[in-house]
């Protein structure tokens, strides 16, 4: 189980960001995980003195994030990773590889996201 | 002053794995570097997510060589975690002598491709020659020589008899005294030095923010080592973080031949304290729906597994951070300012492994 993890919003973000700066906390990475529903959680950790902190942000996909590389430049790998692999839209990355950090043109998109399957029932032609 | 762009890599003769540096450069002196990656992207953490959660164990291995062993711990740990296991102490002794072969071997490979990065051959071949001695070892025990396959969740698949790990000791004493000689190049050799000194330079700060881990932050004062968490029997074993307080590329350097010497101490410690009993404990069924946050001391640093359980036998979410994906912002700090010639040096002592780090 995972211990110190909190729930924050989308508009908390930055600034707990900057408070764990300010407090000395070093940035370990971010985790996306595709809830499936449209929906993604982007786990952010942090450690200072062997002691790792969590904050959860639940999101629309379809939502912009804000990125936390003006603060902890060293989430630029991770905030191009999940850009493409999962499709997130993240503004504002310090270098923004724009899609092609580790996918080529003829690469799928969001490769690591979930697809959705949906089943539409229609009406036969006779009806 | 006109700029250059001077393409650096994917292939190139210090390299083992590709990655691209785009150097900008002022005469001979770099004044930007831009990395780029995705030559081998293999969607590692994706196949996870169609395989059973037992079959994992093999495909994390497959992450990197180097450090299969544990890569596949830190996966076992976090499913032992979810499924509330609790491993046997054998196999938690028998889990640090593995991992300790292996950042051995790690740093013996890594000392020698150093050495054959500023032209010291004989360096490199006596290097290997020494490492060979630990892939040996790992063969007599575990029938492979690199990915060995010993994880299995809820303990190790193979035992190592007490007249076996008498046997490694030994082996281990002898080469210790091997090393001493060979590294005495390392530590005190002129033209060693004149590559290795001040160059690459990183501040404690520095290292903080730019996220360095393992002996790249070790080297630069950062007292941070995941052993200290005290995961497998690491908590039952003296050991202290090797910390070097100048940063450049000869603490890096410093920082692993330390390591060489402080493994061999932990399996020593280990061989003499392992306790008998079962190597692992049975477990039915899928694990519960659950997360899990492991993290744990490769050769290379901390890597991060985050893992997701939906209560099938498939995982939901499998994340990996490699250490080398934490330590290439620092060479974005590290190469402006530097010169064109030290670019090969730079860039091997974060240690890179690209397999890693793309997975």
């Amino acid at each position: 189980m995972i211990e110190n993890i909190v729930e924050i919003s989308k508009e908390q973000l930055l600034a707990q960001v900057q408070e764990m700066f300010y407090e000395g906390y070093r940035f370990v990475t971010a985790t996306c995980v595709d809830l499936g529903d449209g929906k993604a959680d982007i786990l952010y950790h942090f450690d200072k003195d062997l002691e790792i902190r969590n904050f959860r942000l639940t999101m629309e996909k379809s939502d912009v994030l804000p990125s936390i590389s003006k603060i902890y430049f060293c989430a630029v790998l991770v905030e191009n990773e999940m850009k493409e692999l999962f499709g997130l839209k993240i503004n504002d990355i310090a270098i923004d590889y724009d899609g092609r950090m580790l996918l080529a043109d003829d690469s799928p998109d969001a490769p690591m996201a979930k697809r959705q399957i949906i089943i539409e029932k229609r009406e036969s032609a006779g009806q | 002053m006109k700029k250059t762009i001077i393409p650096f890599g994917p292939q190139h003769p210090v390299l083992p794995e590709p990655l691209h540096l785009k150097l900008v450069m002022e005469d001979e002196k770099i004044v930007e570097a831009i990395p780029a990656i995705g030559y081998v992207h293999r969607g590692l953490e994706k196949l996870t997510e169609t395989k059973e959660f037992t079959q994992n164990v093999f495909v994390v291995e497959r992450i990197c060589g180097i450090c299969s062993f544990m890569h596949a711990l830190s996966y076992c740990m976090c499913l032992e975690d979810i499924m509330k296991l609790e491993v046997t102490p054998r196999a938690k002794y028998l889990r640090v002598i593995w991992s300790e072969l292996h950042r051995m071997h790690s740093h013996l490979l890594w000392l020698g491709l150093l050495a054959d990065a500023f032209g010291f051959e004989s360096l490199f071949m006596q290097l290997w020659k020494e490492r060979e001695k630990v892939m040996d070892i790992m063969e007599e025990t575990a029938g492979s020589r690199v990915i060995i396959s010993s994880n299995q969740i809820g303990g190790t698949r193979r035992d190592i008899t007490n007249e076996k790990l008498n046997d490694i000791v030994k082996i281990l004493d002898t080469m210790e005294q091997d090393l001493k000689s060979v590294f005495k190049v390392f530590l005190n050799d002129y033209t060693v030095k004149h590559r290795l000194v001040g160059v690459g330079t990183l501040s404690k700060d520095e290292a903080y923010l730019y996220g360095a881990v393992g002996p790249m932050a070790r080297a630069s004062g950062i007292r941070q080592d995941m052993r200290m968490l005290g995961y497998a029997a690491y908590g039952e074993l003296n050991f202290e973080p090797v910390v070097e307080t100048d940063g450049d590329s000869y603490a890096r350097t410093v920082v692993r031949l330390k390591e060489v010497y402080q493994s061999i101490d932990l399996i020593r410690q280990a061989a003499a304290n392992i306790p008998a009993g079962a190597i692992n404990i049975p477990f039915k069924g899928n694990p519960p729906a659950g997360e899990s946050i492991v993290r744990v001391e490769q050769p290379r640093g901390e890597v991060l597994y985050y893992v997701k359980t939906n209560g099938s036998k498939n995982i939901d979410r499998l994340r990996v951070r490699t250490p080398t994906f934490a330590n290439i912002p620092t060479l974005l700090k590290m190469l402006p300012g530097s010169q064109l010639a030290d670019v090969p040096v730079l860039i091997l002592t974060i240690d890179p492994c690209i397999s890693c780090t793309e997975r």
